[in-house]
C-alpha cells in the first residue's frame, strides 16, 4: 500500500481520479480501524492532512463553511456555531471520546455515512449544504440529498468532500443534539437533532432529524409542518414523534430492537424540545 | 487477647499506610514492560486460526498454500500436536482442536512467521472442509435426554470429580440442610422467581500474549501475562508432554486478569509453535482473538424460592442454578459449587436445598472470573430478599439485619463464621448512605428521571490454596521478598513489600521484590479467589519474622544479651531495648552470618489455610464438590447501597452515588483497598447495565470494544464511597483479608433493587439495559 500526502485539493483528485482502489485518509478515526480489520485493502492511502483548503471554519456572510479536515473537537468549541449552526456544534461535542475527537474530521465522519453517527442527522436538522470536488469543479449537495443508504452517500468516486456549509439563517433559531447511547462514547442508539425558531413560545421555525433509526437521517417535511406555528404542545409534539416512530426504520443491533428504538422517538423529541427551550 | 493481636498493635505504621506503588514510576512514564514489549533474537510472530463453526467436525485440513507463504516458518493444525489433554478438574481440551471444533473462535491452526502480517496471511491460505453440526448453545436445552453431545468422549477424559449422568453436563453439585420440603408449612410469605445473567468478558486492558523459546538442551523458557507462573508451567509442560523442570515461565507486568489468566490462555500453543521452528515465538492476540478465542464469565439461569414468617425470619430456600460452561469445562466443576454455596447469602436460611449445574454449550469457555459464581448467585438472592421484604411490608436493611449471620453461627453445610461481620456491614452502609431518609422521603429526581435506592449484603472467601515465601538478607542488609505471587495490576507487590518492610522495619527501598520466575520463585497457586493478601502474606510475613529471628540471634550473640531484649530500629538496624547505643546494622550481622558464624540468612515460610472444622456430614448433603467448600478459606462479608435514577423516556439507569462496607481485616495499603473497591463495582456496573456477550447461533456477534459496552470513567458514579471495616482476623497477616472478589459480588442486586425502589419494576435479567428496564416499567403499569 502507498501513502502520499498532496499539498493542494487538485493534486489530490488527480491522484484520486488516477487509481479506482485508492482511498482519501482524513482523520483516520475510522478509516484505520477498518484497515486494521481488513475490512479494506487499498492500494494507496491519500492523506489529505496537508491540504489548507480543507481546513478550518470561515465565516462567510449568511453561511459557516467548516473544511473538512476540520476535527470534532475544533468544531466543538467554535462559538461561531450557533443559532442553526449550533446543532453541529451539539452533536460535534457528544462524539466518541476526546481522543477520537481529537483526531476524527467532520469530512471523514460523514463520507463513512454511518447512519449510527452523529454528525449525518445534525447535518440535515442544521440545513447544510455539502461541497463535493471534482477535477471539472464543484457540486452542492444537500445534507437531504448527500446521504443515500447505510455506508452509502452521493460523492463520486472521483469526487472528494471539500467543506461543508452551514446556512446561518434562520436567524434566533436555537437547536439541540440529544443522543441517547447506551454508555458516554458510544453510538447513539437514538439521537435527536433539533432546530427550532420560538417567538414566545410559539414555533415560527422547525427541523427534525433523527439518527439511528434508519439507513440515512430521518427527516419528514410533514413534521417540520406540525411543528412549524404550533405553540408546540404536549399533543402536537406527540403527533410529530408518532409521524417520525411510523416512518422510522432501525434495524436490530446490539444497541437496541427495532422496536425499542422506535418507541422512545416521541419522549426523546419531546425531552429535545424541553431541553432547547430551557437554554433558550 | 490473642498474642497475634498484641503483636498487631505494634505494628511498623508501613501497615495501613497509602504507600505508592512500587512499580508506579515505570507504569506512569510507560516504560513497564508487558509480554508484548518483549523481543528475543530471531524471534517469530504468530497468529491463531479460530473456527467459523461453533459445532463441526473437522473433515480434513489442507495447510500447503499457507506453508508455501514466504515467511511462514510453521503451520500446526490438532493433528501436528501430541495428543495431551489439558484442563483443571477434567482434562478436556487440546491446545488446537482436532477431530472437532466446539465453539466458533476455537483455535484449529496455528502459524509461526517473520511477521504478524504474514502469519495472518498464511491463516487465509488455510483450507478446512467441516462438516457442520447443531450447535447447542442454549442450556437447557443441552440438558435434555437426546440432545445433541458436545464431548462424545467425556467419560474418558481424567477427572478429578464424579461425572453426572447428562452427557452435556460438566458436574451437578447438591447441598441440603434442614428439611426444606416440609418447612414451607410454616411460612407466611413465599416468593419465587427467574434470573438471568449473561456472559461477561473480562475486559483486562492487555489482550493475552506470550512470547516462548526452547534452548538447546529442550527447557522452554515462557514469558506471559498470567495470573500464575506455576499454573502456565503445568499446562506447557502438559501439553508438550514435558516434565515441569523442562518448562520455565517467567511474568512481566500484566494488564489485568480478572480470573480471565488464571489456568493457561495461549501459553501452550506459543510454546508447540517454538518447539516446532527452534525459533522464539510471540503470539499476542488482538481484542478481537481474545474475545472469541479466550474465556468470560458463566452466563445463566437462576431457579430461587425463598420463604419466611411474618416477623421477617427466614426459614427456606429451594435454588437451582444451571450456568453455562461453554465448550470446556475449565474452572466450571468449581464455579458453579462455589455458587450454590453462595445462594445461602450472609443470613441464616434453616432449611435449604440448592442444585447447581455447569453445562457445556457450543459457546466460548467460562472460567474463573472476579467473584466466581458468586454474583450470579447472589444477584438472585439479594434481589428476591427485597421482594420478600416487600410482601412483608419490611425496610430492606431490616430484614437482612435481622437474619444477618452472627458470631457461632454456621454457614451452609456447617463450616464455622470467624468473624461475624454482617451486621457491622449493614449498619455502616445503612448510615453512611443516608439510608432512612432517602428510602422514606426520596430525593427529588432531576426532570425525566425517577431516584431510588437499593441495598445487598454479601458474603465471599479468602484463602485458597498454599504458597511460600523467600526473604533473602543481603550483605548490605537490605532483603530480596520472592514468593512467585503476580501482581495483575491489584498491587500485591507493594502489599508484600510493605509486610515485609514491616517485619523487618526496613524501608520500601531496601527491600527488593522478585518478579515471579518459576526457576527461582518458590512453588505457589496463582492470583485468585481474593487469597494474595491472606495467603501468600501470611508466608511473606513469617519468611519475613523468620530472618528477623536469626538477626536477633546473631545479635543477641555479639551484644550478649536476649533476644527478648533486643528491638529493630526503622531502616535496618537491631538494637537493645532502652540502650541507644547498643545498636548494629543488618550489614553487619550479614557479614558475620557470610564470613563468620552460619552461613547467609534465609527466611522460609509456607502456609496453607487450615480450616478450624471440617464439614459436617451429618449435618447435611453434599455431593459434587471437587474441592471441599471448608477448604476454600475464611469468609468475609460486605454491603453496598447504590442510588440511581432510571430514564422515564428510554429506561436508561443512571447510578449516581455508592457505598460500599467491607470488612477488610485490616488494610495494609489503604489506597489499594479503596482502588480495589472501586475497580470491582465499576467493573460490575457494566455486570448490571451494559455488559452481555451475545451469540447468535454459536457466532459471538459482538467481539470488540465498540459493539461490548464496558462503563467508562463518564459512567462511574460521581463518589463511591469505600467504608473499611478492620477487625482484624488472627489467623492473617496483620489481620488482613481478601477484598478483591467481594466487593465486585454486590453490585447487580444493589443496582437492581435501586431500580425497583425507582420505578416499581423488578428487573430479573441482567444487564439491566434500558430496553429490558423500559419493558420493566411497562409491565408493572400494565399490573397496576
Amino acid at each position: 500500500m502507498k501513502y502520499v500526502e498532496p499539498t493542494s485539493l487538485s493534486e489530490a483528485l488527480e491522484i484520486l481520479a488516477g487509481d479506482d482502489e485508492a482511498r482519501c485518509l482524513a482523520g483516520g478515526a475510522t478509516l484505520v480501524a477498518m484497515l486494521n480489520a481488513d475490512l479494506v485493502e487499498p492500494s494507496t492511502l491519500i492523506g489529505l492532512r496537508r491540504i489548507d483548503e480543507l481546513a478550518g471554519i470561515t465565516a462567510t456572510g449568511d453561511q459557516l463553511r467548516i473544511g473538512a479536515m476540520t476535527t470534532h473537537a475544533q468544531i466543538a468549541v467554535d462559538g461561531r456555531l450557533t443559532g442553526n449552526a449550533a446543532v453541529v456544534r451539539d452533536a460535534a461535542r457528544q462524539i466518541a471520546h476526546p481522543a477520537i475527537r481529537n483526531m476524527g474530521t467532520i469530512g471523514g465522519a460523514i463520507c463513512h455515512a454511518d447512519p449510527n453517527a452523529d454528525f449525518p442527522g445534525a447535518l440535515v436538522a442544521a440545513n447544510a449544504v455539502l461541497v463535493a470536488a471534482g477535477q471539472s469543479g464543484t457540486r452542492q449537495i444537500p445534507a437531504d440529498e448527500f446521504f443515500l443508504d447505510y455506508l452509502e452517500t452521493s460523492l463520486e468516486e472521483d469526487e472528494i468532500l471539500s467543506a461543508v456549509m452551514l446556512p446561518v439563517e434562520p436567524s434566533g433559531a436555537g437547536a439541540r443534539h440529544l443522543k441517547f447511547s447506551r454508555t458516554h462514547g458510544d453510538y447513539a442508539t437514538v439521537s435527536i437533532s433539533l432546530v427550532l425558531v420560538l417567538d414566545a413560545g410559539a414555533c415560527s421555525y422547525a427541523r427534525v432529524a433523527v439518527g439511528s433509526v434508519g439507513p440515512t437521517p430521518l427527516h419528514l417535511t410533514e413534521v417540520d409542518e406540525i411543528l412549524t406555528g404550533s405553540d408546540l404542545a404536549g399533543e402536537t409534539i406527540r403527533q410529530a414523534g408518532r409521524k417520525l416512530m411510523e416512518a422510522a426504520d432501525p434495524v436490530d443491533d446490539v444497541r437496541g430492537s427495532a422496536e425499542y428504538r422506535r418507541m422512545i422517538i416521541p419522549g426523546l423529541l419531546q425531552r429535545a424540545v424541553d431541553e432547547l427551550r430551557e437554554v433558550g | 487477647m490473642s498474642a497475634n493481636m498484641a503483636d498487631n498493635m505494634q505494628v511498623n505504621p508501613i501497615i495501613g499506610a497509602s504507600v505508592p506503588r512500587i512499580e508506579g514510576p515505570e507504569k506512569a512514564s510507560g516504560r513497564a514492560i508487558y509480554t508484548d514489549d518483549i523481543t528475543r533474537p530471531g524471534m517469530l510472530h504468530a497468529a491463531l486460526l479460530g473456527s467459523h463453526y461453533a459445532h463441526a467436525r473437522i473433515l480434513s485440513v489442507d495447510t500447503s498454500a499457507a506453508r508455501a507463504l514466504p515467511g511462514v516458518k510453521a503451520v500446526l493444525v490438532g493433528t501436528d500436536l501430541p495428543h495431551n489433554y489439558i484442563g483443571m478438574f477434567i482434562k478436556d481440551q487440546l491446545p488446537l482442536a482436532r477431530d472437532k471444533v466446539r465453539y466458533s473462535g476455537e483455535p484449529v491452526a496455528a502459524v509461526a512467521a517473520i511477521d504478524v502480517q504474514t502469519a495472518r496471511r498464511a491463516l487465509r491460505l488455510i483450507e478446512i472442509e467441516y462438516e457442520e453440526l447443531e450447535p447447542v448453545t442454549d442450556i437447557e436445552e443441552a440438558l435434555k435426554p437426546g440432545a445433541t453431545v458436545i464431548h462424545e468422549q467425556r467419560d474418558e477424559y481424567p477427572t478429578m470429580y464424579e461425572l453426572p449422568r447428562e452427557p452435556n453436563a460438566i458436574c451437578f453439585t447438591e447441598f441440603m440442610e434442614g428439611d426444606p420440603s416440609s418447612a414451607w408449612d410454616q411460612c407466611d410469605v413465599i416468593v419465587e422467581d427467574e434470573y438471568q445473567v449473561p456472559a461477561q468478558y473480562h475486559m483486562y486492558m492487555e489482550p493475552s500474549s506470550t512470547v516462548a523459546e526452547m534452548d538447546g538442551n529442550g527447557k522452554v523458557t515462557v514469558w506471559t501475562s498470567t495470573q500464575g507462573v506455576a499454573r502456565s508451567q503445568m499446562y506447557t509442560a502438559l501439553a508438550m508432554g514435558l516434565p515441569m523442570s523442562k518448562v520455565r515461565v517467567i511474568a512481566p507486568r500484566i494488564g489485568g486478569g480478572f480470573g480471565g489468566k488464571c489456568e493457561f490462555t495461549n501459553q501452550p500453543i506459543t510454546a508447540l509453535l517454538a518447539q516446532a521452528t527452534g525459533r522464539p515465538v510471540k503470539l499476542t492476540f488482538s481484542r478481537e482473538d481474545d474475545m472469541t478465542m479466550m474465556k468470560r464469565r458463566h452466563g445463566g439461569r437462576i431457579y430461587m424460592k425463598t420463604g419466611a414468617t411474618k416477623d421477617g425470619t427466614l426459614v427456606a430456600r429451594d435454588c437451582r442454578i444451571v450456568l453455562d460452561g461453554g465448550a470446556y469445562a475449565d474452572e466450571s466443576p468449581e464455579v458453579s459449587p462455589v455458587a450454590a454455596f453462595f445462594s445461602q447469602g450472609p443470613y441464616r436460611i434453616p432449611n435449604m436445598r440448592v442444585e447447581a449445574w455447569s453445562v457445556y454449550t457450543n459457546l466460548s469457555r467460562a472460567s474463573a472470573f472476579r467473584g466466581f459464581g458468586n454474583p450470579q448467585a447472589t444477584f438472585a438472592s439479594e434481589s428476591q430478599l427485597d421482594d420478600l421484604a416487600e410482601q412483608l411490608g419490611m425496610d430492606p436493611v431490616e430484614l437482612r439485619l435481622a437474619n444477618a449471620l452472627e458470631q457461632d453461627d454456621k454457614f451452609f453445610c456447617g463450616k464455622t463464621i470467624e468473624k461475624a461481620t454482617m451486621k457491622a456491614c449493614l449498619e455502616k452502609v445503612r448510615d453512611a448512605s443516608d439510608w432512612a431518609g432517602k428510602r422514606l422521603h426520596g430525593t427529588p429526581a432531576r426532570p425525566g428521571k425517577k431516584r431510588g435506592i437499593g441495598v445487598a449484603g454479601m458474603s465471599h472467601i479468602s484463602g485458597l490454596a498454599g504458597a511460600g515465601a523467600n526473604v533473602l538478607l543481603n550483605e548490605d542488609g537490605s532483603v530480596t521478598l520472592n514468593c512467585g505471587a503476580v501482581d495483575i495490576g491489584q498491587g500485591s507487590d507493594t502489599i508484600f513489600t510493605q509486610i515485609v518492610a514491616a517485619a523487618l522495619a526496613l524501608d520500601m527501598d531496601q527491600v527488593n521484590f522478585a518478579a515471579p520466575d518459576t526457576d527461582s520463585s518458590p512453588y505457589q497457586f496463582q492470583t485468585s479467589a481474593s487469597r494474595n493478601t491472606y495467603v501468600i502474606g501470611n508466608a511473606v510475613k513469617k519468611a519475613g519474622d523468620d530472618v528477623r529471628e536469626q538477626i536477633y540471634r546473631h545479635a543477641g550473640e555479639i551484644l550478649e544479651c536476649n533476644s527478648a531484649d533486643l528491638e529493630l530500629r526503622q531502616g535496618g538496624v537491631v538494637g537493645v531495648k532502652g540502650v541507644p547505643d547498643a545498636a548494629l546494622p543488618f550489614a553487619a550481622i550479614a557479614g558475620r552470618a557470610l564470613w563468620q558464624e552460619g552461613g547467609p540468612i534465609m527466611g522460609t515460610h509456607n502456609w496453607l489455610y487450615t480450616p478450624q472444622d471440617r464439614m459436617d456430614p451429618k449435618r447435611m448433603l453434599l455431593r459434587g464438590f471437587a474441592l471441599m467448600p471448608d477448604a476454600i478459606g475464611i469468609f468475609t462479608f460486605g454491603a453496598q447501597v447504590a442510588e440511581v435514577e432510571v430514564d422515564e423516556v428510554t429506561g436508561q439507569v443512571e447510578v449516581l452515588e455508592y457505598w460500599a462496607a467491607h470488612d477488610v481485616g485490616k488494610a495494609i495499603n489503604k489506597a489499594s483497598v479503596e482502588g480495589q473497591i472501586e475497580g470491582g463495582i465499576v467493573q460490575m456496573l457494566g455486570y448490571a447495565l451494559t455488559e452481555e456477550m451475545l451469540w447468535d447461533n454459536g457466532r459471538m456477534i459482538n467481539p470488540t470494544m465498540m459493539d461490548y459496552k464496558i462503563p467508562g470513567m463518564a459512567d462511574a458514579p460521581y463518589k463511591i464511597h469505600s467504608l473499611l471495616i478492620e477487625e482484624a482476623e488472627e489467623s492473617a497477616p496483620y489481620g488482613a483479608k481478601g477484598v478483591g472478589e467481594i466487593c465486585a459480588v454486590g453490585p447487580a442486586p444493589a443496582i437492581a433493587n435501586a431500580i425497583k425502589n425507582a420505578v416499581g419494576a423488578r428487573v430479573n435479567q441482567i444487564p439491566a439495559t434500558p430496553e429490558r428496564v423500559l419493558k420493566a416499567m411497562q409491565s408493572a403499569d400494565d399490573a397496576d
